[in-house]
């Protein structure tokens, strides 16, 4: 056996992961240059989702514990090395994947702008403003270091309501959350297989209860504010958290 | 097990009672996907994905997925690319979903009511069997998975019967995509429910899943000649659909559409919120959306050849703007088209016999491109001569369907080609490897 290659199939799997990462990351960068293509697949919907309806009160409607939040490293906006669990337990948690170079109007400025107003009026709401937080945590290790995190969350206020913004080191450190949250990232291929185009992912955003379980997820086509907060009312109105086995 | 020679003479003698006979195929092309999947394929389509029933003594027997390379500039356009044998031994192979990140297609048996699932985001080409859930009726009481529907993070399985009596009294059950059971949802069996199952789809900004009516095992799995014959057993199918409070997964609403109204589409166009069903043993169509209150209602506003021919329409695939829909009708093998422009009065413009017996039609989003396969179900399919068994591709330019390629299932030995979705070898994941490990 060859002492560089893979000594067995999961290695070899990890390497081609790391190696696909690169290369996602290394599009990301194309994808500055390319405004509005990230999620050219993803454009179903053209314009602002509307949210055309009442949302059910809060506490009227179960949310079931659909999976338990991965852990691991990351990094904060100070470049210290801490564990995703300190932002994912203890209080109800907003989490959205982001890349900070991300143009897609419905893509990651979305998420932003959703968890903004999310924030807002969390802020509002004394029995809610020291209860939930929000995370936004970047799948672009590569570009996304602390310090451009760190420009990315300025624009964000402080309100008294938490928001960490979020990196990961390394690609490998980053691919255990992605692959726990079962968060796809996808690089376009043009017809020889090779890259052609920008990263691409489907827009999803977790909420967490207290002992970080994922008990909802929301995409382009259902991330509206005030369902959100309703989830997030539903979820301090349980008196006692379901127990069913997490997977 | 016998099974039925059905022709003219045939037809004749149960025109009275075949009838009430469903059709069971719920459709599922790239225009009628879930809305949680984002990355839809709206250029030239690479692969063909068929799920295909096992037929004892053709090829290996068994259930696999048939992976058709269907990109015209390919050498190999046209022609089987891959075969994934599953076990479980014949299971009556029906319908596929894919997962809302395409990553993976799950497939459902009817019969023995396991659901494999089949990796296609790490090699799209070639996608490999990683995982089978085969404890559905054990977990939820419900029999028969049918319809799979993407929902963020997880599967809506819509079941089309229960283990206690094999009727059509059944539920829904959500799935991580890692496949855990997260929750069951029994159809209504008050207010005007019959609490059968079928189809389900989802409009997000109404809040609103739809959800139609089939039939139960004992039904769907009897041989068609019996089953025509019993008036009683002929009674029960399906003749609801149920408006749902999709955040709160609770019934809002029961709407009566006689005949088993099976498959369900949404317009995608923006700003519509109307959906199109097919009533299987009445041969109409339904429309479903709001009136001037807001209050949802369903009203017939077609029908579908001549109803008391009993075409049977078995599958229905609408546009990606919601002004064109095709509708394929099991009996008299074919094809037709109506302009939906106006959703209130369907006109039929096209029609084309398409094959001695056609059932699911799946269309490229642009609608240019057409593939039709033939299989209903095992012990309903027609026999002999007219037992052809395909997948065919045709070309669509507005007025004519052009036959493009043809798969022959029996000369192949493959089976009978049921459900097929769409693949594109531009979909490989950056690393859906890692997530492939996980899955049990």
């Amino acid at each position: 056996m060859d002492s560089s290659a893979p000594r067995t199939s999961a290695e070899a799997r990890r390497a081609r992961i790391l190696a696909g990462l690169a290369a996602a990351a290394s599009l990301v960068t194309a994808a500055v240059a390319v405004p509005g293509t990230a999620h050219e697949l993803d454009d179903r919907l053209p314009g602002p989702v509307t949210m055309d309806f009442v949302p059910p009160p809060p506490g009227s409607y179960p949310l079931h514990a659909i999976m338990r939040a991965p852990d691991g490293p990351v990094l904060d906006l100070d470049g210290r090395r801490l564990r995703l669990s300190r932002f994912t337990a203890g209080k109800i948690t907003l989490l959205g994947f982001i890349y900070t170079s991300c143009a897609d109007s419905r893509g990651c400025p979305l998420a932003y702008q959703v968890f903004h107003t999310v924030r807002h009026r969390v802020a509002e709401d004394p029995e809610l403003r020291h209860r939930v937080r929000l995370v936004s945590l970047s799948f672009d290790p590569v570009r996304d270091t602390p310090a451009v995190m760190r420009q990315y969350a300025a624009e964000a206020p402080r309100n008294g309501v938490e928001w960490a913004f979020l990196t990961t080191e390394l690609p490998r450190t980053l691919v255990p959350l992605l692959d726990g949250f079962g968060q796809d990232v996808r690089i376009e291929l043009d017809a020889r297989g090779r890259p052609a185009g920008p990263l691409a992912h489907v827009l999803k955003v977790f909420l967490l209860d207290e002992r970080a379980i994922v008990r909802e997820i929301y995409t382009v086509s259902y991330l509206f504010a005030d369902v959100i907060l309703n989830d997030i009312k539903t979820l301090r109105l349980e008196d006692s958290p379901p127990r069913r086995t997490v997977p | 097990m016998r099974r039925i020679r059905v022709g003219k003479k045939f037809l004749g003698a149960i025109v009275g009672i075949v009838a009430l006979v469903g059709a069971l195929e719920a459709g599922a092309d790239e225009t009628c996907n879930s809305p949680y999947m984002g990355n839809l394929i709206k250029g030239q389509e690479d692969y063909l994905y068929v799920w295909a029933l096992g037929v004892k003594g053709s090829g290996d027997g068994a259930d696999k997925l048939v992976t058709i390379d269907v990109n015209p500039a390919s050498s190999r356009y046209g022609k089987v690319i891959h075969k994934v044998p599953v076990g479980g031994g014949r299971g009556e192979a029906h319908h596929m979903g894919f997962t809302d990140d395409r990553r993976f297609l799950w497939a459902g048996g009817l019969d023995n009511s396991r659901i494999s699932i089949f990796d296609v985001g790490s090699d799209p080409a070639r996608p490999k069997l990683v995982q089978t859930i085969a404890n559905m009726p054990a977990k939820t009481g419900f029999v028969g998975p049918h319809t799979f529907y993407a929902m963020p993070g997880r599967m809506l399985v819509q079941g089309l019967s229960n283990t206690k009596d094999g009727g059509g009294v059944t539920g829904m059950a959500l799935y991580s995509n890692k496949g855990e059971l997260i929750a069951t949802y029994p159809m209504p069996t008050t207010d005007g429910g019959d609490g059968y199952g079928y189809d389900v789809a989802i409009n997000p900004q109404k809040n609103v899943l739809l959800t139609s009516s089939f039939t139960g095992r004992k039904n769907y799995m009897r041989n068609l000649g019996d089953l025509v014959k019993d008036a009683e057993a002929m009674k029960r199918f399906g003749n609801t659909m149920v408006i749902w409070d999709l955040k709160a997964m609770k019934p809002r609403k029961v709407l009566s559409v006689p005949g088993a109204p099976l498959e369900i589409r949404w317009s995608l166009k923006d700003g519509d919120s109307w959906a199109i069903t097919a009533s299987a043993l009445t041969s109409k169509l339904w429309l479903v959306k709001p009136d001037a209150s807001g209050e949802w209602q369903a009203k017939e506003v077609g029908v579908i050849g001549d109803p008391a021919k009993i075409p049977l329409p078995v599958d229905i695939s609408i546009n990606k703007d919601g002004t064109g829909l095709w509708v394929n009708t099991f009996m008299d093998g074919k094809t037709r088209y109506f302009d939906l422009s106006n959703p209130e009065q369907p006109k039929q413009t096209y029609e084309r016999v398409t094959g001695k017996q056609v059932n699911m039609i799946s269309q490229s989003w642009d609608g240019t491109r057409v593939y039709i396969a033939s299989s209903l179900l095992a012990n309903w399919d027609k026999a002999g001569a007219d037992d052809e068994q395909f997948v065919r591709g045709f070309r669509w330019d507005g007025k004519e369907l052009t036959p493009a390629f043809e798969v022959d299932f029996n000369k192949e030995k493959l089976g009978r080609a049921h459900h097929m979705k769409l693949g594109s070898k531009t979909m490989k994941a950056a690393y859906g490897l890692e997530r492939t490990a996980n899955l049990r």
